[in-house]
């Protein structure tokens, strides 16, 4: 049977209008500040989701992004320098920390970011470097805006861990109906079936938060061998503590 | 199990949705294609579960790809959910199967919800979405309804849409139907068991678990506006396996306490050990497709010693259904083993 389509151009043309660049920016310039105005969202916390499960609690992920106070390459070079002058001190406080997977320090045009993966609580995580390696949180949350304010952090703990926390990334979920479960979660929303929801408004949510939330971490990590603790790993691989 | 009138009640509401029913022929996954292969499992696999087709001995295998439509009209390049049973045939000519498809979670947690479902996903006259109404939608920051595939004038969409506006139970299911295309090759999507299992180790402990496929050659769906490529999945796949075999990882995620263990809705978090349980690898498409790619007949309750379902109500209700459907369009049956409380 012959293929049959009611396409016509204005058809054509309208589905191509989002990727044109006036669509752009009409939607950065007017559609999203309106609609953000008109449906204001709450900017989800950041953080894995708290958890009894074992297989939650170990190898979590921590996506700071730290916004440096000096914006220009001097700025950048200083917290290059804070992080080479202390390798000792990171090695040393990973060794006797023993719940970290990885540790990254990179710097992103003007923020210094610290991405790692841990297990356990996330207080407790933050809780045993400071003991270990406060001196290195000092060098480098001293450059970063508001962060005068939490060191040295050896003296400020709760604060310090608060501070943390609220510089961690919201993680969107992988998929993208628990990213509606969490907004409803945010806003008390415990409704079960039969509700009246509008799926089809998803794109607008997702835009609306990530305009919140401009920085987050798409999904929670993407693991080779999830369900398995640093300690449980340098066991199996024989590299002793 | 579940009564045997409402396996035909289940079977009937999806043949009731039908286009076109097919007499003797599956009202859904009509479209499909019988494979022959062999299954080798890991090393570890044995240490996991004492099924035999998990002791590392290679296992002959059939299989049957499909596409999720009902009705004769084939659409490769339509969005669809394709299916992928994987029969592994034991030394004492019993069976163990594994049915999955590319849908991740299923959109329905028991069979009260798939009667109210099959309810309102009907039928009804779909066509392309007035510009101005699109227009609309972009100026409230929403993605206008897809356009009608070619030669499409009815579709379920607006029911199911509103099944899943109604019960978040459904959406995770219903979201990725939508958004799931036309894989380039049947060997070139993953496919996903659904349902709970609990296995059994040799040394007694049983785990709850759910099953997928991955195939080694990487996923890959073919570009969404193509949707008028209407058969190429039977050619692509032949001409594949006459290069070279195409393989496929089983994995195996282990659920925790506190995981949804009896409803297909329900994703487990993607920090679940994973296990690699073994490699299929798709020697040639079957020579008689009459009798192994539409006379073949799969339950996801036939299973190996070693491997139980779970208490899912879904699992429990394909049990009846499918062996319904199977005397309906009839199937070939096919040897139950003998202690499977399960069984007929």
């Amino acid at each position: 049977m012959p293929i049959q389509s009611d396409e016509r151009p204005i058809d054509r043309w309208v589905d191509g209008l989002p990727k044109t660049s006036f669509f752009e920016f009409v939607a950065a310039r007017i559609l999203v500040p309106f609609w953000a105005w008109w449906t204001p969202v709450k900017p989800l916390p950041g953080g894995p989701h708290p958890s009894f499960q074992r297989g939650d609690n170990v190898q979590c992920m921590m996506n700071l992004v730290m916004p440096l106070k000096d914006k220009s390459p001097v700025g950048r070079t200083l917290a290059a320098l804070a992080i080479a002058q202390n390798k000792d001190a990171i090695y040393a406080g990973l060794n006797n920390v023993g719940t970290v997977h990885f540790a990254r320090f990179v710097i992103v045009n003007d923020n210094i970011c610290m991405f790692s993966v841990y297990d356990g609580d996330f207080t407790n995580y933050i809780r045993d470097f400071i003991a270990t390696i406060g001196s290195v949180f000092n060098a480098v949350v001293g450059l970063v805006e508001d962060g005068e304010k939490v060191i040295p952090c050896e003296q400020n703990v709760e604060a310090f861990i608060q501070w943390v926390h609220e510089r961690d990334l919201y993680q969107v979920p992988d998929t993208a109906t628990d990213f509606l479960r969490d907004q409803e979660a945010l806003n008390g929303d415990e409704a079960v079936s039969p509700v009246n929801d509008d799926l089809t408004l998803l794109p607008r949510k997702l835009i609306l938060q990530l305009r919140a939330n401009a920085n987050v971490s798409l999904g929670n990590g993407y693991r080779a061998y999830p369900g398995f603790s640093a300690a449980q790993v340098r066991e199996r691989l024989g590299l002793g503590w | 199990m579940v009564d045997e009138s409402v396996a035909k009640q289940l079977v009937q509401v999806i043949i009731d949705n039908l286009p076109e029913p097919v007499p003797g022929r599956r009202p859904v996954h009509t479209i499909g294609m019988g494979v022959k292969g062999k299954f080798v499992a890991s090393d570890v696999a044995r240490t996991y579960c004492i099924a035999e087709h998990f002791n590392g001995q290679p296992v002959e295998v059939s299989m049957r790809f499909s596409n999720g439509m009902g009705g004769l009209k084939q659409h490769d390049g339509w969005s669809d959910v394709r299916g992928m049973a994987v029969r592994f045939h034991l030394s004492d000519g019993t069976a163990s199967d594994l049915i999955a498809t590319t849908l991740g979670e299923f959109f329905v947690r028991n069979v009260e919800d798939f009667f109210e479902f099959s309810k309102v996903a009907k039928l009804q006259p779909y066509q392309r979405r007035h510009w101005l109404l699109k227009i609309l939608d972009y100026l409230q920051l929403k993605v206008p309804p897809r356009n009608p595939n070619p030669n499409e004038t009815e579709s379920i969409d607006a029911g199911v849409l509103g099944y899943a506006d109604r019960h978040r139970f459904s959406q995770l299911g219903i979201f990725q139907v939508g958004q799931i295309g036309a894989p380039e090759s049947y060997a070139r999507a993953s496919y996903h068991a659904v349902h709970t299992f609990w296995v059994t180790a040799p040394d007694g402990v049983r785990r709850p678990v759910r099953f997928s496929w991955q195939p080694v050659a990487g996923v890959r769906n073919i570009d969404a506006e193509d949707v008028s490529r209407d058969k190429y999945l039977f050619n692509e796949l032949e001409d594949r396996l006459k290069r070279w075999p195409a393989r496929f990882m089983l994995m195996m995620t282990i659920g925790e306490e506190g995981d949804a263990l009896d409803d297909p809705t329900k994703p487990w978090p993607g920090t679940r050990l994973r296990v690699a349980m073994g490699t299929l690898t798709l020697i040639e498409v079957a020579k008689n497709q009459d009798e192994d790619g539409e006379r073949i007949s799969f339950n996801p309750n036939r299973l190996a010693p070693g491997i139980e379902p779970s208490d899912d109500p879904i699992l429990k209700a394909r049990l009846g259904a499918y062996e319904v459907s199977r005397e309906m369009r009839g199937g070939c049956p096919f040897k139950w083993r003998q202690d499977n409380a399960h069984t007929k």
